[in-house]
């Protein structure tokens, strides 16, 4: 720990004053070859949507690496604060450190600036990790495609955005999905949303997550880099909401319940 | 002029005299436990006198606001550059003291040439443990640790009797209501104790007066919290009870 004569003073960066303790986000890794038309490793599935009364972030808990499936524990759904929560796709070690800058950023700026930080700035903050990170990811060394939820409890209102690797980011009024095993329910939530019994958005949690399970476990049958759940393993997937109370992630014996009910063949 | 020992301890002499004439104005700020935590309290015709500086610990200050603020983002920088770089669990009151500022602080002010800080500071933490723990420092870099509450003030004859007062009381057995009330009845009676100066004509006479003039800042370190960061400031309804309970 170092006393600095002159503390901080750049309005709550926390990003600035890490580089100025000597930390550096990776840009890229000298004499690595870039890779052409490199394909996005993200051995995944994670989604999110609006139900009634907040936003559902789920992920199955698989980690692979290759055809090798290396963990079975993984969590990709991380909060960053109270009222935020991301859920990761890409490269782990690059997805987890952006979550922890994000997180330790956003505690930072509200603490220094006695007020939270603004849900446009959050957003923001994240497009900027994104673009720090251009040249690891064009060498095919730490692409991360995050999904980001955040609740704006002055507004009572949530957000969705994805991004693309250059950290442009999209809102996201409905449903999204990311990962390998994405493109087999993106399909399955447009239907729910369109013609299912009710939109997505008027949906209960209940609902909400039995679809969510319901999706991981289809995903897993098709893409054999997103983990089923293994109740006898007690492993199931990881459901969280975020609500006007903030962020809420269900233990493994709410989950369990859960996942029993919404399995359960007709 | 400083190479002789005399003057130079005359010189600290006369710098405690000065920052301790400044620091005469600081109204006192109380920490102190109660059944699901602890609580910061304190009145002041300014706010800025109690922050939240990491997931679990928590900072009062008494003295110049720039100076508070000085520390405070020193103290910030630290503990998240600390939790960043190892873990939250190694961001502890004792560390950031011990190894952090405390050190600082007494240089800062054995270096005659340099402005003294005017400050009195409080960190509370809930540990890892669950445990409650109390820091109070002092201008110089002087601190010291206590088991069931501090509190800090301008003048040290408030200062310490309100210490005696904290010690007293059960407080670590009453619920939040009870402890708010128990300490908002110390603050004013520790007033009576302050000395008749002419620039202190403008503090409130009364508890009552001191709820319409200046402004209740308070926040408590809830073990019962589910979140990672347990601070907490008090509610408007918790201050309305308060108020209603002891005016």
């Amino acid at each position: 720990m170092k006393f600095q004569s002159e503390p901080n003073t750049s309005a709550g960066e926390f990003f600035e004053l890490l580089e100025n303790s000597g930390y550096r986000w990776p840009a890229n890794i000298e004499g690595a070859p870039k890779q052409n038309g490199f394909t996005v490793p993200q051995g995944t599935t994670v989604l999110a949507f609006h139900f009634k009364g907040g936003v559902l972030v789920a992920g199955d808990r698989r980690a692979t690496a290759g055809n090798s499936i290396m963990y079975e524990l993984c969590d990709k759904v991380i909060p960053i604060d109270d009222y935020t929560l991301m859920a990761i796709a890409g490269v782990p070690a690059t997805a987890f450190e952006m979550a922890r800058v994000l997180s330790h950023n956003f505690e930072y700026y509200r603490r220094s600036q006695l007020q939270s930080m603004s849900i446009e700035g959050k957003i923001r903050a994240l497009s900027k990790l994104l673009k720090e990170n251009v040249g690891m990811a064009v060498q095919g060394l730490g692409v991360v495609s995050p999904i980001f939820a955040t609740y704006d409890p002055a507004g009572k209102k949530s957000r969705i955005h994805f991004y693309d690797m250059l950290g442009a980011d999209f809102q996201i009024r409905t449903h999204t999905a990311t990962g390998s095993g994405s493109q087999i329910i993106r399909g399955i939530l447009e239907h729910e949303d369109l013609w299912g019994e009710k939109p997505l958005a008027e949906r209960t949690r209940e609902e909400a997550m039995t679809l969510a399970i319901r999706l991981l476990q289809t995903a897993a049958l098709f893409d054999s880099a997103t983990g089923q759940a293994r109740p006898e393993d007690d492993i199931f997937p990881t459901l969280a909401t975020l609500t006007e109370e903030g962020y809420r992630f269900l233990n493994d014996n709410e989950t369990a319940k859960i996942f029993k009910t919404s399995t359960e063949r007709g | 002029m400083f190479e002789e020992p005399y003057r130079w301890m005359e010189a600290v002499s006369t710098r405690h005299n000065y920052v301790q004439e400044k620091l005469k104005m600081g109204q006192p700020v109380m920490a102190v436990p109660y059944n699901e935590g602890l609580l910061i309290f304190g009145f002041a015709p300014q706010p800025g006198k109690i922050f939240e500086v990491y997931d679990r610990i928590a900072l009062g200050g008494v003295g110049h606001p720039a100076d508070v603020e000085r520390l405070r983002m020193n103290l910030l920088d630290m503990a998240h550059l600390e939790g960043f770089n190892r873990s939250a669990q190694d961001v502890t009151s004792a560390r950031l003291l011990q190894f952090g500022i405390a050190p600082a602080l007494k240089q800062n002010f054995e270096e005659i040439q340099r402005a003294p800080y005017i400050i009195r500071m409080l960190l509370v933490e809930i540990d890892n443990e669950g445990k409650s723990n109390f820091f109070r420092m002092n201008y110089d870099g002087h601190w010291e640790t206590f088991k069931n509450g501090t509190a800090i003030a301008g003048e040290e004859k408030v200062m310490d009797w309100l210490q005696k007062e904290i010690q007293k009381q059960p407080f670590a057995t009453y619920s939040l209501d009870q402890a708010l009330q128990q300490a908002c009845k110390l603050w004013d009676e520790s007033r009576k104790l302050e000395s008749d100066d002419e620039s202190k004509k403008d503090i409130p006479e009364t508890l009552q007066e001191a709820f319409d003039q200046w402004y209740l800042e308070g926040a408590v370190l809830s073990e019962k919290s589910a979140r990672k960061a347990i601070y907490r400031p008090l509610s408007k309804d918790e201050i309305e009870r308060l108020k209603s309970s002891t005016v």
